[in-house]
């Protein structure tokens, strides 16, 4: 039934002008730029990183050395595989691979290729005060893919299903304006 | 399958635009098809079997937050309530059971058993309206309060403070103490559940996006309502009290303000009420000012959230955190920005959108009000599926603290189930973002087709209703993509 309705309501314009418009999207939104090594300093503190906001692009190295301000913060950066644990006043951290256990190592640098595109977030893994679980930074690996093809994907979306909607519609029976 | 269409034997203009604004949906009688539902929430024991495990973990919960450790990811007060809870809550109970959570909820149960002075019977008597046995002074509510303007501005001053809110256990149990003492108080003082109606700051919410819900307490025949003498459903007899809602089911048509408890199923006499499985969204009616400005708090508070709790601006967090950072000037700063924002910037907005609608469709006579609070519907389904989009990294990330939390609710080192040591683990993060890309799409979706329907209703021709639509799905698109901007971007 569920299908039925769709089917008759032409919504297949929909799932195509979603498709083109995703694709649009995707395609607009992906310059290449010559992969780098970057270093940077991440500074933890109740309850957030400085910088807030890492923007690289896909191909780059980073070089990533923790550090904590306050109290012990740790460092979660999702999608590439890193859990760090960050002490304040030393220059190393503790360090695993979440998909690998609890096999703690010690380092005084992170080394992430950057791979996959979007934007990930870091967040703290370590109970440090009232906001921890709020405490995050975010990784944007650009080209943001997900982000140009979502805003296009919608976007075409919207416009499909605003013309399915005219095409579908019926002339209207008056009853009383305006109530 | 057993599918009920509601009839429409147009015979006054009025009956005509309700049922042009109840659209035409299948339904399924829950009730009729599973005979063991019938009997289960016949049963005079139903909501109370309902009631006992959240009033157990609400004990433990007070219990906790009192006296368990402060750390809110150790406590289960916070973990349950705002993690388990407030999830379950936006992202289940209330998309696809409307306010069933009302039914199982332990606030109004004490005052609802002062009220009734016994679990399981029906005291017979007469109390004002109604044939019921009443205890407590059964004060009418006054007429002017009778809106949910004392909810918006509660909620919104709660959640001013939802930073400190949900992460002190101390203060969430503070909180949902004092609400079970006005409960009590208010069952005391008016009648039946006004608390419930004009009172509790979750109910505001829950009535506008339970319009969304699939599921739905109707009155089967509304012929036979008006047929009927007793009218039994709102005044109660001896087999189930008067609606504590104060549900009329002959009028009954939008799931706003029906708790779900079920005590008309059981009082009407001529088994008229039906339980109904329904396609989502199906009511698209905004009735008053005080409904449409809930969804512009609700919207602006998922926009605010989603800054300030999934954002990484440590800055806007430590003025949200003031009782911690004592940087009370800043959270004035934001207090201010929030409040405006979503009682006025928002709406302001809104009613710019709402006018260019008006002026596209050419239509002169429906005036920028009607198209106002009639169009105002979008901001339902969009504002719940961006609610729940924002909720995901909650359970997705936070999850693992239930587990933990479990085994020692305290926070003091027990280890009751041997899962207290199970260490944080967010699920599958990096993939939320598709989820909440499809989420807010399956919200402009719902959005746009409710608006064509509600465009039927207020305009003449097709080519006004149809052009009318053009700044208000634009309008739904911008909310999409702002979300998008937080989540994706
Ligand atoms: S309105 Fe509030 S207090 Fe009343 S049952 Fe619902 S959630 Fe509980
Ligand atoms: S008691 Fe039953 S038939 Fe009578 S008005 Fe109420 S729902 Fe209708
Ligand atoms: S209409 Fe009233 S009595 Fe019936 S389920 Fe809803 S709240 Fe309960
Ligand atoms: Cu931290």
């Amino acid at each position: 039934m569920f299908f039925k309705r769709f089917i008759i309501k032409k919504f297949w314009i929909v799932v195509a002008a979603t498709i083109v418009g995703a694709l649009a999207g995707g395609l607009a939104g992906s310059g290449t730029e010559a992969p780098a090594s970057k270093n940077i300093t991440i500074k933890a503190r109740q309850y957030a990183y400085d910088p807030p906001k890492i923007i690289a692009n896909k191909g780059d190295t980073l070089l990533l050395e923790l550090a904590s301000l306050d109290v012990v913060h740790g460092f979660y950066l999702e999608g590439y595989d890193v859990d760090a644990e960050i002490h304040p006043g030393i220059n190393t951290f503790k360090i695993r691979k979440p998909s690998e256990g609890y096999n703690w190592e010690t380092a005084d640098v992170i080394t992430v290729i950057l791979t996959r595109r979007g934007k990930f977030r870091y967040r703290c893994s370590h109970t440090c005060g009232t906001m921890h679980p709020f405490m995050q930074g975010e990784l944007i690996v650009k080209p943001n893919t997900p982000y140009h093809a979502g805003l296009g994907g919608i976007a075409g979306f919207a416009i499909g299903l605003f013309m399915m909607m005219g095409i579908s519609s019926k002339e209207l029976k008056v009853v009383t304006a305006g109530k | 399958m057993r599918i009920q269409i509601k009839s429409k034997k147009p015979d006054s203009d009025e009956q005509v635009l309700t049922n042009i604004w109840k659209k035409q949906e299948p339904r399924i009688d829950l009730l009729k098809k599973f005979p063991i539902l019938d009997k289960f929430v016949k049963s005079r024991y139903f909501q109370n079997l309902l009631i006992l495990p959240s009033l157990i973990v609400f004990y433990m919960i007070l219990i906790a937050g009192f006296f368990g450790t402060p750390v809110g990811n150790k406590n289960i007060a916070i973990v349950f309530t705002w993690i388990l809870w407030w999830f379950l809550l936006i992202a289940i109970l209330v998309p696809f059971a409307s306010r069933i959570w009302c039914a199982m909820c332990p606030l109004p149960f004490f005052g609802e058993l002062a009220q009734r002075l016994t679990f399981f019977r029906v005291r017979e008597g007469k109390t004002g309206p109604l044939k019921n046995k009443m205890f407590g002074l059964n004060r009418k509510w006054p007429r002017f309060l009778k809106n949910i303007w004392v909810q918006n501005i509660s909620f919104l001053a709660l959640c001013t403070f939802s930073a400190v809110l949900v992460t002190r256990p101390f203060v969430t149990a503070m909180v949902l103490g004092s609400m079970i003492i006005l409960g009590i108080l208010f069952a005391l003082v008016y009648r039946l559940r006004v608390f419930c109606s004009y009172i509790c700051p979750v109910s505001g919410f829950l009535s506008l996006y339970s319009m969304t819900s699939t599921l739905e307490v109707r009155s089967r025949s509304t012929d036979e309502c008006k047929k009927c003498k007793s009218k039994s459903c709102i005044t109660g007899n001896e087999k189930g009290y008067g609606c504590p809602w104060f549900i009329y089911m002959g009028k009954h048509e939008r799931n706003n303000y029906c708790g779900l408890c079920m005590e008309c199923v059981k009082s009407c006499p001529n088994d008229n009420i039906a339980l109904n499985l329904r396609p989502f969204a199906s009511e698209t009616k905004i009735k008053s000012f005080d409904e449409a400005w809930k969804g512009f708090i609700m919207l602006g508070l998922a926009m605010a959230y989603s800054i300030i709790l999934l954002g990484t601006n440590g800055q806007i967090k430590d003025w949200a955190n003031a009782l911690e950072t004592g940087m009370w000037t800043g959270f004035l700063k934001y207090s201010g920005i929030l409040w405006s924002s979503s009682l006025l910037l928002l709406p302001a907005v809104f009613l710019g959108f709402s006018f260019l609608s008006k002026l596209i469709s050419g239509n002169k006579e429906v005036s920028v009000k009607e198209v106002f609070l009639n169009y105002s519907y979008v901001i339902v389904p969009l504002g719940l599926l961006s609610w729940i989009a924002f909720s995901l990294p909650l359970i997705f990330v936070n999850g693992s603290y239930i587990i933990s939390v479990i085994s020692d609710p305290m926070g003091w080192g027990w280890d009751l189930f041997g899962t207290a040591g199970f260490h944080w683990q967010p699920l599958l993060p990096e993939y939320l973002v598709y989820i909440q890309i499809i989420l807010l799409t399956t919200g402009l979706y719902f959005a746009m087709t409710r608006a064509k329907t509600i465009s039927e209703r207020l305009f003449n021709t097709r080519k006004q209703a149809i052009r009318s639509l053009i700044p208000i799905s634009l309008f739904s698109l911008i909310v999409c993509f702002a979300f998008l901007r937080f989540f994706v971007g």
